[in-house]
């Protein structure tokens, strides 16, 4: 079995909403009625076949090539099976994923990882605003899961996050953390002004010391074990953060105007 | 413009025409006895084998006013997962609770519905109600006014004014409001609520304006008899959802004292607290004294399982039920000091013990009710399940062993307090042909709709007859408003606008003094803003404002 792969034709005048195809959705299906499956785009609704060129049977193990950021919901609420991208990805990847995996070999667009709750992400590229953040109405951004970006994010990353590990290999944008619910975010690079901007609870892990605002309270060198275990425990994922070995920190807490029982950790 | 409807099988509880074959003709939008000799008729149907009723009213429906915004902007997450695309005809829209408003115009036409009418219209948020009905297409549509904790009202009431005052204030608010009918939602508990009571029973003093319900209720009923208007007050009663509100119910119906009332989503007030958990179907009781008084009407406002939103001006009740909103969020108001709202999204599961014996209990005040006319079929949308359930309803209450296996999927404990499996009844065509369309026409005091008799507007809508009654009444063949091709085989063909349905009793213009000093005093805009003018309706060319007709001041009947 070959993978079930999707190769873009068109230039989208409008955003695509691609929800339908996941490899929970598609799973089963004889080609003729993926080929038929209607995706919205803006008020009207496209055939699959006129979007894409559809090619191979295995839906378990998605590819969606030519990707162009157009392509809105890739994976939205998949539960099983593999999606890999060539090419950038539109708005909400991953959004309310339960399980299975998603690969980006590309650039994704804003709320990637929203309402993640299980499985991983992996982004060789760049991404938006908001990631694992909660889209409009929502309570909580990212609440399981693990997302690894290889490149740089935009503002708000991990704002009201709930639960998981988001890493982010390169530079983040203001208000990383913000009213950050639990969780993990690690930042290899710089961080932007008011990090952990109403931060409640979790743990947000820099290499560098950011400029702070002045509710997060410094509160000294620490030695912490608990890293190294963590740092163990990244070892079967493929991001330079399990390659670090280190324990000592600066630990400030914050956001005190928020019941500040989150921390920012920053490896000395 | 001419047309037949050659051949049908009509049901007209009106003109008790009970499945009788015969050809309806419509000239120009109204229903006419038959074509003139020689007259050409422009255009025929061949409806033999379908079924053909007057378009479906549902008379107690969400679907405009502050509430129901709240709700859409609440839950983006229902708009997301329930996207509906342009089409030829229709406008892009989306949501299945609260669907936005041009997609609702659209679902209840294509159900067969022509009117739908808003139950909580605030005299100060009716603007905005209008504006959202005016802009949901196809379907007619009108709003019952909110009084019974408005301040102005309960001062008078306090300062013990005479009738003929309350009167003219009722009065005034059905003109400056622009509504067809008055309700009261938890008579003075809404403005208790802000006075620190949690809680307020028919004979329970608001502790500001020393008033009971019962008094607002009698003073109101009896208002809205004496100026003639055909809806009766339009009662949501005290304690909704409280076990052992059935007591309130029962006493609900004789505070009264004979004047006509409509107690509405009765379901939710029919609890009693009985059994381990403290939580029994008051369902035989309230059918019982529904058949006895014959000034009560009722609708059911029944629960169907799944994910809705509850959306109410009653601010105290919804307060105490924000706990229980799933996902977990509410908004509960104050507006204007006038009334309340509180919003609280819900999902109804069939293994929760309550919302189980929820279901079955509005089920059995259908079944044991004997009178359609004075029953009505709600699920008092969105707050018992959207309104496009309405077919799914339909088919349990008229197919016995569906209804069973439904009930055998429920949770178990709530089976075993419920007597619903052992109700043999099965409403028929007719039956449903009266509580939603000559019945809720009736009630609402529609003279020339709900009914397929001559001068009646042609608002008809053609069914294939189905075994299946949910999927019969999912999908009519043809639907009519005022005489124009609007739905075909269930797909909306062409969109019109319906007309706002009004009543405009006399009153003595002398009230506007008094009124006009407390807007100066107290309101937030001028007496002159706050009313609306059938003009302001009508601009835009989207329907007009149709006044139906009050029969003058009454002597009270026995």
């Amino acid at each position: 079995m070959s993978a079930l792969t999707f190769t873009l034709k068109i230039q989208p005048r409008q955003r695509v909403d691609l929800s339908p195809l996941t490899p929970d959705n598609l799973a089963g299906k004889p080609a003729a009625e993926i080929a038929a499956i209607e995706l919205y785009s803006g008020k009207q609704k496209l055939r699959a076949d006129t979007v894409f060129d559809i090619a191979g049977d295995d839906a378990s193990n998605i590819v969606i090539a030519n990707s162009c950021n157009k392509l809105d919901f890739i994976g939205h609420g998949m539960k099983t099976g593999r999606i890999s991208i060539h090419g950038n990805a539109g708005s909400y990847l991953g959004l309310q994923m339960r399980n299975g995996e998603i690969v980006l070999h590309g650039d994704a667009d804003a709320f990637a990882a929203s309402g993640l709750s299980g499985g991983l992400i992996h982004i060789h590229g760049n991404v938006g605003d908001f990631l694992a953040a909660a889209i409009a109405g929502d309570k909580q951004g990212m609440k399981g899961g693990t997302v690894i970006v290889t490149g740089n994010a935009g503002e708000r990353v991990g704002d009201q996050m709930r639960r998981g590990l988001l890493l982010v290999e390169g530079n983040v944008g203001s208000y990383c953390a913000s009213r950050m619910l639990a969780g993990t975010i690690g930042v290899f690079g710089a961080v932007g002004e008011y990090a952990g901007y109403g931060m409640r609870h979790g743990t947000l892990l820099l290499t560098q010391t950011p400029a702070l605002h002045a509710t997060i309270q410094d509160c000294g060198l620490h030695t912490l074990p608990f890293l190294s275990l963590m740092f163990k425990s990244f070892s079967n994922l493929p991001t330079k953060f399990a390659k670090i070995n280190k324990n000592r920190v600066q630990r400030y807490a914050g956001d005190l105007a928020n019941d500040g029982k989150g921390e920012i950790l920053v490896l000395q | 413009m001419l047309i037949k409807l050659a051949g049908g099988t009509v049901y007209d509880p009106a003109h008790q025409v009970d499945g009788k074959v015969m050809d309806i003709y419509v000239r120009d939008g109204r229903i006419i006895a038959r074509a003139h000799d020689g007259e050409r008729i422009d255009r025929e149907y061949d409806l033999r084998g379908k079924v053909v009723m007057a378009g479906a009213i549902d008379m107690h429906t969400h679907i405009g006013g502050g509430k129901v915004n709240i709700a859409r902007m609440m839950m983006p997450e229902d708009h997301r997962g329930d996207p509906v695309a342009h089409s030829a005809f229709c406008r892009a829209g989306c949501g299945h609770a609260v669907p936005s408003t041009l997609t609702t115009g659209y679902r209840y036409a294509e159900m067969g519905y022509t009117a739908g009418f808003e139950p909580a219209l605030l005299p100060t948020n009716a603007r905005q109600a209008h504006l959202e009905m005016g802009d949901t297409p196809i379907i007619d549509k009108g709003g019952y006014a909110m009084l019974g904790s408005d301040d102005f009202f309960l001062r008078m009431l306090t300062a013990k004014q005479d009738q003929n005052a309350i009167n003219d204030y009722v009065a005034w608010t059905l003109h400056a409001s622009q509504a067809i009918g008055i309700k009261v939602v938890n008579p003075g508990g809404i403005s208790a609520f802000k006075f620190n009571q949690r809680a307020l029973d028919l004979d329970e003093q608001n502790v500001h304006y020393q008033v009971t319900p019962r008094e607002i209720l009698k003073a109101l009923s009896r208002a809205v008899y004496e100026l003639g208007v055909p809806h009766p007050l339009h009662v949501h009663g005290n304690n909704l959802g409280v076990p052992g509100n059935v007591e309130t119910s029962l006493k609900t119906m004789g505070a009264v004292e004979g004047f006509p009332v409509h107690l509405t989503h009765i379901q939710f007030h029919s609890y009693g607290t009985e059994g381990d958990r403290k939580f029994s179907s008051g369902a035989a009781a309230i059918a019982e004294a529904l058949n006895k008084h014959k000034n009560v009407s009722a609708d059911v406002g029944q629960i169907l399982f799944g994910q809705t939103v509850t959306a109410s001006g009653d601010s105290m009740r919804q307060h105490a039920n924000a706990v229980f909103g799933s996902p977990r969020k509410s908004v509960i108001m104050d507006i204007e000091c006038d009334a309340g709202c509180g919003v609280v999204p819900f999902k109804y599961k069939d293994q929760n013990f309550v919302n189980a014996l929820q279901w079955a209990i509005g089920l059995e005040i259908f079944l044991l009710a004997d009178d359609p006319w004075r029953i009505f079929l709600t699920t008092d949308h969105p707050n018992g399940a959207p309104f496009t359930s309405y077919p799914h309803l339909i088919r349990l209450l008229m197919d016995k062993s569906f209804r069973n296996d439904m009930f055998a999927k429920l949770n178990l404990d709530a089976q075993a307090m419920s007597t619903l499996s052992s109700i043999d009844r099965e409403y028929n065509l007719y039956e449903i042909a009266i509580m939603t369309r000559a019945g809720a026409a009736r009630l609402v005091g529609l003279h020339d709709r709900g009914h397929l008799g001559v001068g009646a507007g042609a608002d008809i809508t053609v069914y294939t007859n189905n075994a299946d009654r949910e999927k019969m009444f999912a999908k009519p063949d043809y639907v009519f408003k005022d005489g124009e091709l609007v739905v075909k085989d269930g797909q909306v063909v062409k969109v019109t606008w319906g007309h706002t349905h009004t009543v405009k009793p006399e009153f003595d213009r002398g009230i506007e003094k008094e009124i006009k000093k407390y807007f100066d005093t107290y309101h937030t805009m001028n007496m002159e803003h706050f009313k609306i003018s059938s003009e302001e309706i009508a601009e835009g060319g989207r329907g007009g404002v149709v006044v139906h007709e009050c029969k003058g001041r009454r002597e009270k009947t026995a």
